[in-house]
């Protein structure tokens, strides 16, 4: 006997509130700045009539902002390597190493995440600061004789932004390098590769999508970062999420800043791109 | 070709031994199945003769030398893993030329050793395949080639036919036991189930909770089983017990004449295979024990029979289905007196 | 690499991804007027700044308050939508993921920019609080999401359809099957958007009205000029609710929360 398929709108329901919230409060005001950052300047008031690509003639031609998107980019790959480079490790031994070792760690990798990003840039600032506990202590032991300029530059920036974003790194190399039958390195030693042969051949290759998510994940993160470089830079390095803010906040220049936004979010998703043409992996489906 | 010898092996956890003190004698290009049901030591076995364990104490000597101390990737063996472990970043032939590049092998040398290998397991034309591209019965093969290019010293196989299905698992049986008489490899074979282990084996050791319960060819274990446990592990029995007396065995069938020491008056188990025994209709004047049917089961070539003898016991046969008999006939019984095997005195 | 050193080596990078809170903690039981390390004596001295301060504990009432609409707006319709992804949502599967998590593969910034012109736009306008909400339902959806799905992860659509066939309703059979089974996804989802929530800074920044402050925001400013170790006892404090909450819900409830 055949039923006809009964029209069902019931589950729908269930997925209505979370599609309008997202499609209201995501897609529109998403699709609106893009619009916006085509909109003349106002004149005291956020933005005036009529549609212009000043905007972006003013990115372009402005060397200051281009050299600021620069930089961010740079300050984002270095935390993005130095991420992958410290995180890996770590990844490895909570995949792999003792069990004891793995909860604490694992619970040790999680916790600052709990903790709001204010406070840990704050905590950066008594540690890397001109009186920080690090310069005091360096000078206490005398080796040094002035305070080294930990913070209000590039480096500052650099060190907190690995600290919050490392987290985000290890986890998926983490669970990557879980999803790795232990077979298969069992298989290459008993071809005769050894522990580390074993290693660069099967187990590093076979990570490369956890450690392509974590690049990607940190990398878009440190771009978009505002409280960590706004703390860390204060008034003297200033990364373009936070050039951003400052020019819809306080001079209320709201196409322009939509210019810069969406400068600063497509120059990203283009290395991004370039990253996962880079790193495709051919032997996956 | 390599001798494998391995004397008083013993793994401790430190939960009680996982195997026990055990000695096996691996001539050359024999094959020989540790067969077993799981946790019974078999593949902690495995494992310390591959050098993926340590062993507690004892010796594993291939041609006399002692590997105890070799580390894995020193001991050139050749291992197929259960679910295949083929490295899923590399093709097929990435795969099979994984263990040459270890072997700091030149590159023609390699090629011409992988086209070999790869017409032996019938795969050439597939080099260029991703293993998620192939088939289970194809990566099993892989596997297989794979193991057996380096033209390792013995080869260790663990379950590798656990995870195909039961048609493509007896081809496979086939199969492997077909290449390894043509390579003439010394080989180790892991598994539970007893059919595969009688099919393949030159020998099998059947353990049981860490120790060796018996080793013998396929025909030993099965119809000189050496106690009660292995003869129930492999394959169907019947347990006949009787009283010893004049070197006889009297039973519901006759007496039935043993050989060995058994004291008069002793009660004794005897096995009683399935298919040793005949049946008759009950009027055809032959010898044998009256029974009657209580269940049969018709599976094609085969017919199993729950019979119950006159002294209430229940005895299972297997017959050719050329004479059926139905639920409730009452049918005779014969079973040769050579067919009974005398398991032990009933403790 | 040896073990020792491999081992020495993961210590050391928990020490670096524990330092700054350690720091912050410690710091907070300053005797001194300043941020010294070692700290000169122990102290709860800020601790009673803060809570005399009345700027800073309206700022963590509107942030509890914030946090607790949040939590119920997000449970609910993230709670729906991971229903609707496990059981309903067929072909359309990776797609409903895919936008779910979203807010949590966007930059943070990006999506609190586009949200104030937009609310600005539609004559919204952050006076009320319908912006900051908005915003942080989107930013703690995901992970609400997260947890009622993986909770979810194992269920099997026979065991409705068994408990239809032994005759159970359609009310029945969410509440005898779905519900034990997400239950403990429901509750650690919520938990964990209340911390979220508690925490997000950028979102707050661009939606709050004027004259209105989180506790991030406030600690934030307050950073800006002032370097007393008050700062230290108020994000102390902050740490040790976010903490009480994960350990009670982890070892006195017994979930396990899923930050991914």
């Amino acid at each position: 006997m055949i039923v006809p398929p009964r029209k069902r709108f019931g589950p729908l329901l269930l997925i209505a509130p979370a599609a309008i919230l997202l499609g209201v409060f995501l897609v529109l005001p998403y699709l609106n700045i893009v619009v916006m950052s085509f909109r003349m300047p106002g004149q005291g008031t956020p933005y005036g009539p009529g549609f212009t690509l000043g905007n972006y003639g003013k990115f372009f031609s402005d060397f200051f902002y281009v050299q600021q998107v620069i930089n961010t980019l740079w300050i984002g790959f270095l935390t993005t390597f130095i991420c992958l480079v410290l995180g890996y490790p770590v990844a490895w031994q909570l995949a792999r190493g003792a069990s004891t070792f793995r909860a604490l760690g694992y619970a040790l990798v999680l916790s600052p995440l709990l903790v709001g990003i204010v406070i840990r840039s704050y905590g950066w600032t008594i540690l890397l600061g001109n009186n920080g506990i690090i310069n005091r202590t360096l000078t206490g032991w005398g080796l040094i004789d002035g305070p080294l300029p930990l913070m209000y530059n590039a480096l500052g920036i650099i060190i907190a932004l690995v600290h919050v974003f490392l987290p985000f790194m290890i986890l998926p190399i983490m669970s990557a390098i879980q999803g790795i039958d232990p077979s298969l390195e069992a298989a290459a030693r008993s071809l005769g590769a050894s522990k580390v042969t074993s290693f660069r051949r099967i187990t590093l290759p076979l990570s490369l999508p956890g450690i392509q998510a974590g690049c990607i994940l940190v990398f878009v993160l440190s771009l978009s970062a505002y409280v960590t470089p706004s703390l860390i830079g204060g008034l003297r390095v200033k990364t373009m999420a936070v050039t951003v803010v400052d020019a819809l906040i306080d001079t209320f220049q709201w196409p322009f800043g939509s210019a810069l936004a969406l400068m600063l979010s497509v120059t990203g998703a283009i290395f991004v791109v370039i990253f996962g043409r880079l790193t495709v992996m051919k032997w996956k489906a | 070709m390599t001798e494998v010898s391995i004397e008083k092996l013993t793994k401790d956890y430190g939960q009680g031994p996982a195997v026990n003190s055990i000695s096996i004698r691996i001539a050359e290009g024999e094959f020989i199945s540790l067969l077993g049901p799981s946790g019974c030591g078999k593949t902690t076995t495995l494992k310390m003769i591959a050098g993926f364990e340590d062993a507690t104490e004892g010796a594993i000597r291939f041609d006399g030398r002692d590997v105890v101390h070799v580390p894995v990737e020193k001991r050139d063996i050749g291992m197929v893993f259960q679910n295949y472990a083929l490295f899923p970043h590399m093709t097929v032939e990435k795969n099979l030329a994984f263990g040459l590049e270890m072997r700091k092998l030149p590159k023609d040398e390699i090629r011409t050793r992988i086209a070999k290998v790869l017409d032996m397991v019938q795969l050439t034309g597939y080099s260029e395949r991703y293993p998620r591209q192939l088939s289970g019965g194809q990566q099993q093969r892989v596997a297989l080639a794979r193991a057996l290019v380096i033209e390792p010293k013995i080869l260790l196989l663990d379950e590798p036919l656990a995870n195909l299905d039961a048609k493509l698992r007896e081809e496979m049986r086939v199969f492997i036991r077909d290449l390894q008489r043509r390579v003439g490899i010394t080989t180790v074979y892991v598994t539970h189930d007893q059919a595969e282990a009688m099919t393949m084996s030159d020998r099998v050791v059947v353990m049981f909770g860490g120790r060796i319960a018996q080793i013998g060819t396929p025909s030993d274990i099965y119809e000189r089983p050496a106690n009660l446990e292995v003869a129930e592990f492999v394959g169907q029995v019947n347990i006949i017990r009787g009283k010893v007396g004049n070197r006889v065995v009297s039973t519901a069938f006759g007496d039935v004449p043993v050989s060995g020491d058994f004291a008069d008056g002793a009660e004794l188990m005897l096995a009683l295979r399935p298919e040793a025994v005949e049946l008759l209709p009950i009027n055809s004047g032959a010898t044998g024990a009256p029974a009657k049917v209580l269940s049969s089961y018709y599976s094609g070539s085969l017919v199993d029979y729950r019979l119950e003898l006159a002294t209430g016991a229940v005895v299972n046969v297997q017959t050719f289905p050329r004479t059926r008999f139905a639920d409730g006939d009452q049918v005779l019984v014969h079973a040769p007196s050579d067919r009974f095997w005398p398991l032990g005195i009933v403790a | 690499m040896s073990k020792p050193f491999f081992t020495v080596y993961c210590l050391i990078i928990y020490a670096f991804l524990l330092a700054p809170i350690a720091v912050v903690v410690i710091a907070s039981f300053n005797a001194g007027a300043f941020l010294t390390f070692p700290p000169q004596g122990l102290s709860f001295r800020w601790y009673l700044v803060f809570f005399n301060n009345e700027v800073f504990m309206r700022a963590i009432r509107t942030s509890l308050w914030i946090a607790t609409l949040t939590m119920v707006i997000s449970g609910i319709i993230g709670t729906m939508a991971a229903m609707f992804y496990v059981t309903h949502a067929g072909k359309l599967k990776e797609t409903v993921r895919v936008a779910m998590l979203a807010p949590l593969l966007l930059p943070e910034v990006l999506t609190a920019i586009s949200l104030l012109f937009f609310v600005y736009s539609v004559g919204l306008g952050t006076q009320n609080l319908v912006g900051m909400i908005v915003g942080h339902v989107l930013i703690t959806l995901p992970f609400v999401f997260i947890n009622v799905s993986a909770s979810m992860e194992s269920y099997d659509p026979a065991w409705s359809l068994a408990a239809q066939s032994l005759g159970a309703g359609r009310f029945t059979r969410f509440r005898r099957i779905m519900l034990p089974l997400i239950k403990p996804g429901v509750i650690g989802g919520c938990l964990f958007a209340f911390i979220i929530s508690f925490d997000v800074f950028t979102i707050s920044f661009m939606l709050k009205g004027v004259g209105m402050s989180t506790l991030p925001i406030q600690l934030f400013d307050y950073l800006r000029t002032n370097f007393t170790p008050e700062a230290a006892a108020v994000s102390t404090c902050s740490i040790v609710l976010t903490m009480a909450v994960v350990v009670i819900s982890e070892k006195v409830l017994g979930l396990r929360i899923h930050r991914f």
